[in-house]
């Protein structure tokens, strides 16, 4: 125990408690919760400032919208339901394609449009919401794996979580959904981490269910050392994004679509800890690196630049 | 940690604490929920067999005084008058009336020993004090004990006794005298002279001669009689010798060996005389004396825990109408749940189904007992899983369908307290009805857990949270906790602060660590 608490401080590894304290308490404002929190409120706020989000097909926001949902979904194939303010990537439910009067969930189950319907009634009466609270499902249409991404990629969309502190990333992570996770990108249900260095888009590390790996769970795939599509777009949009939303300290999630490139799919004001262990990395040096360089009003292009040389010369130390 | 939630926290935990010491130290309240030290029922038994008509007996009671507080007292006449006289300061409980056959008549009390915390001084014993001159009581010369006889005088001359000025001294020595020249007999003789005749004597008879030679060196002393209270023990009839030195009164017993305090195990039934009981116009007289260790009763701690200071009094929870008192008894305990709680999340990092669930389970382990406790909150989780999968297929709304949920609960708490009535174990269910209501709520978080992130994931953390429960448990039944947060609420403080610490702690936390341990395995590998 002595040992480990020894490395996690010579690592600067960054504790729940002192996130929640020093970083999220301190910069990130509730008021601004919302923002984040509503996925539809992110979208729009991501779109006015002309950044890329998943196309939104339909939105039902009360019971009686659904009937114009299920026409709405006439003809569509391929689109992801999920509730707007949902967590953890809880309620969501993926189509891929259609079978007879019904659909086809991702793992090949087949759904009826009655089944679909419920689940979007489940998600705005605020089953999958965090405080329980009413909410409004939406409907977007579903991402396609990048080709270079494919084979280390099981059944979901692998994303990028960038955090970014004070208007500068820090440091980034690949989630892939495996087997284990049901096609989703989250690291405690089995999703695999990949930490990808913010100079170069080369995988570093990789971890699954906290421990340090080499290849693919289910594939065996070897993931250490590859690159990382249009990783340096992935970083500028995730920064954009989180520039408009005002949060001090966030985590964007970017997918790296095959056709349109990058898109911010959420972003998140409580981004986990993970990240430091796909990295291999504490996160604490890279944020107080950020806290003795911060000027007010940087440029956009210095800002990149400075996250560059915090996260090489965090790897060096 | 940042400094001013450092300083608040640790302002609130000395206030709290401050109050705490002060309440239990100054104002002398109990801190345990009943004070089980030297706290006895003491029951004199007294079988007379009766001769010639009138007559009566004699039996001394013992006062409150500095180290016991008698009280309580109730007494068994059988057909004879019972009247308490006060002969010199000396509570007598006389039984009078015509001895007729057989009587048996009972005196019984309560008493708390505790060690003396002050001995008497020179000024308290003022209107004993006898008028300035030689005709002090205590020094004169009775047929009990005889100062002035020639045996007496001729051991004081033969026994090198240092000068007057010195009492303590003269009293230490003629106690060394008679402790370790005279032996002890049970059935020895109880005359002061005699026993220094033979160099052999029963107690009585050993502490009427130790008594006589104080007085016969110019010391005021007395007999007394008393009863050592021992726990696992017989209660033993036993006498000693009160001489008083400079001022102050001195216990010492040429039997037991003790000298100077009172050991704090024994209880004065009288002063100046060794009779025990007295009985005129009787034929036969027995008596028997039973002691029983005894436990506060509840009202009576609430009596001793509304503090002497009349403002505190008035804040005094004890003054609050029973009924509120059992509720805010509960209440004041769930605020060190909530420490627990605290602790086990932020410090430990375990993952529990929300802050307050572990301690609504513990609240319902507390009314029940931790097995039928865990076995309804399985229970509960079974009921509510099972009608959630049923419930599933009707596609029903969230919130009519959480209410379908509760009432199922309630349905099958209502069928068991009738089956309950049925195997008369009606009160099991007395105050968990309330509580395992609540716990529907954990089926709400459990079945959701279980839907979205998997059976895994549920049951461990149920099984987080009913293991923090189990935690809590033992505190929510202690009656030490529970005396100790009803009695001293200012300890709410104390928490306040404990958790203002927890809450300012920006350390790792243990789960943290399990969960980043590769970083040390990694620099063993390089």
């Amino acid at each position: 125990m002595r040992r480990i608490l020894q490395a996690l401080r010579r690592e600067g590894v960054l504790g729940i408690n002192q996130r929640n304290s020093r970083y999220t308490l301190r910069w990130n404002p509730r008021r601004l919760y919302p923002l984040v929190d509503d996925k539809l409120k992110t979208k729009e706020l991501c779109q006015a400032a002309g950044i890329p989000t998943p196309r939104l097909l339909a939105v039902a926001r009360e019971h009686f919208e659904l009937r114009g949902l299920r026409a709405r979904l006439d003809g569509e194939e391929r689109f992801v339901l999920k509730p707007s303010r949902g967590a953890m990537g809880n309620g969501i439910l993926i189509v891929r394609g259609r079978r007879g009067d019904g659909f086809i969930r991702s793992g090949g189950k087949s759904l009826t449009t009655q089944d679909l319907l419920y689940h979007a009634a489940g998600i705005i009466s605020g089953m999958y919401a965090l405080g329980g609270q009413p909410d409004s499902a939406m409907v977007e249409e579903l991402l396609e794996v990048h080709p270079t991404l494919v084979e280390i990629t099981q059944d979901g969309v692998p994303d990028v979580r960038v955090i970014v502190y004070r208007g500068i990333p820090v440091m980034a992570m690949v989630r892939l959904p495996t087997l284990a996770s049901g096609g989703r990108a989250n690291l405690h249900q089995g999703a695999v981490g990949v930490g990808v260095d913010l100079v170069s888009g080369l995988a570093t590390h990789a971890v699954c269910y906290n421990r340090p790996i080499r290849r693919h769970p289910d594939s065996r795939v070897p993931l250490l050392g590859r690159p990382f599509p249009d990783f340096e777009r992935v970083v500028r949009i995730a920064l954009r994004a989180a520039d408009q939303v005002g949060l001090g300290y966030v985590g964007a999630d970017v997918v790296v679509d095959a056709r349109y490139g990058p898109v911010i799919l959420e972003l998140n004001a409580r981004p986990g800890l993970a990240v430091q262990l796909a990295n291999r990395a504490g996160l604490r040096p890279r944020l107080t690196a950020v806290d003795d360089t911060w000027r007010p009003d940087r440029p956009f292009e210095e800002r990149i630049t400075l996250a560059r040389e915090i996260a090489s010369s965090g790897k060096l130390a | 940690m940042n400094r001013p939630a450092q300083i608040v926290g640790a302002i609130l935990i000395a206030f709290g604490l401050t109050v705490f010491v002060w309440k239990s130290f100054m104002l002398d309240l109990p801190l345990q929920p009943s004070d089980p030290e030297g706290l006895w029922g003491v029951e004199f038994l007294v079988k007379v067999r009766g001769g010639t008509g009138q007559g009566s007996i004699r039996v001394p009671l013992p006062s409150t005084e500095p180290g016991q507080v008698v009280f309580d007292e109730r007494s068994i006449s059988d057909r004879l008058r019972f009247t308490i006289r006060s002969e010199h300061g000396q509570r007598i409980g006389v039984w009078s009336g015509t001895l007729r056959g057989s009587h048996e008549i009972a005196h019984g009390f309560r008493v708390q020993l505790a060690p003396e915390h002050t001995r008497l001084s020179a000024g308290e014993e003022e209107e004993e004090e006898p008028a300035r001159g030689g005709d002090d009581p205590l020094k004169a010369s009775t047929v009990e004990l005889p100062s002035e006889a020639p045996e007496i005088a001729e051991l004081l001359s033969r026994v090198s006794l240092p000068s007057e000025r010195e009492p303590a001294d003269r009293a230490r020595i003629l106690f060394a005298y008679v402790n370790d020249e005279i032996a002890t007999i049970e059935t020895g003789s109880e005359d002061a002279l005699l026993t220094l005749a033979s160099r052999e004597g029963s107690p009585d008879g050993k502490v009427r001669l130790l008594a006589t030679l104080l007085r016969a060196a110019g010391i005021p002393a007395r007999p007394v009689l008393g009863i050592r209270l021992t726990p696992g023990a017989l209660p033993q009839i036993l006498p000693w010798v009160e001489a008083r030195v400079d001022g102050e009164w001195v216990s010492m017993s040429p039997t037991d060996g003790f000298f100077g305090a009172r050991p704090k195990d024994l209880l004065v039934l009288r002063r100046g005389s060794l009779e025990m009981v007295e009985a005129t116009g009787a034929s036969a007289v027995a008596h028997r004396v039973n002691a029983l260790r005894e436990r506060l009763r509840p009202e009576e701690l609430a009596a001793m825990m509304v503090p002497p200071n009349r403002t505190l009094a008035e804040i005094s929870l004890y003054r609050l109408p029973v009924g509120t008192q059992a509720a805010l008894r509960a209440l004041l305990l769930l605020p060190l749940g909530a420490l627990v709680v605290a602790f086990a999340r932020n410090v430990l990092g375990i993952p529990t189904f929300g802050t307050f669930m572990p301690i609504l389970i513990a609240f319902t382990l507390r009314e029940t007992s931790l097995t039928i406790g865990l076995a309804m909150v399985v229970g509960v989780l079974a009921l509510g899983v099972a009608g959630r999968v049923l419930l599933d297929r009707l596609h029903l709304l969230l919130v009519p369908r959480l209410s379908i949920l509760l009432c199922i609960v309630v349905l099958a708490v209502t069928t068991l307290a009738l089956f309950g009535r049925e195997v008369d174990s009606t009160d099991l269910f007395a105050g968990v009805l309330f509580p395992i209501v609540i716990l529907t709520m954990l089926v709400e978080r459990f079945s959701i857990t279980l839907a979205e992130e998997g059976l895994r994931e549920a049951l461990i953390r149920a099984g987080w949270s009913v293991l923090v429960a189990v935690g809590v448990y033992p505190i929510f039944r202690s009656p030490l906790a529970e005396h100790l947060m009803f009695g001293y609420p200012e300890l709410l403080f104390v928490i306040m602060g404990l958790l203002v610490l927890i809450g300012a702690y920006t350390g790792y936390r243990l789960a943290d660590l399990l969960r980043f341990r590769s970083f040390a395995q990694e620099n063993e590998d390089a």
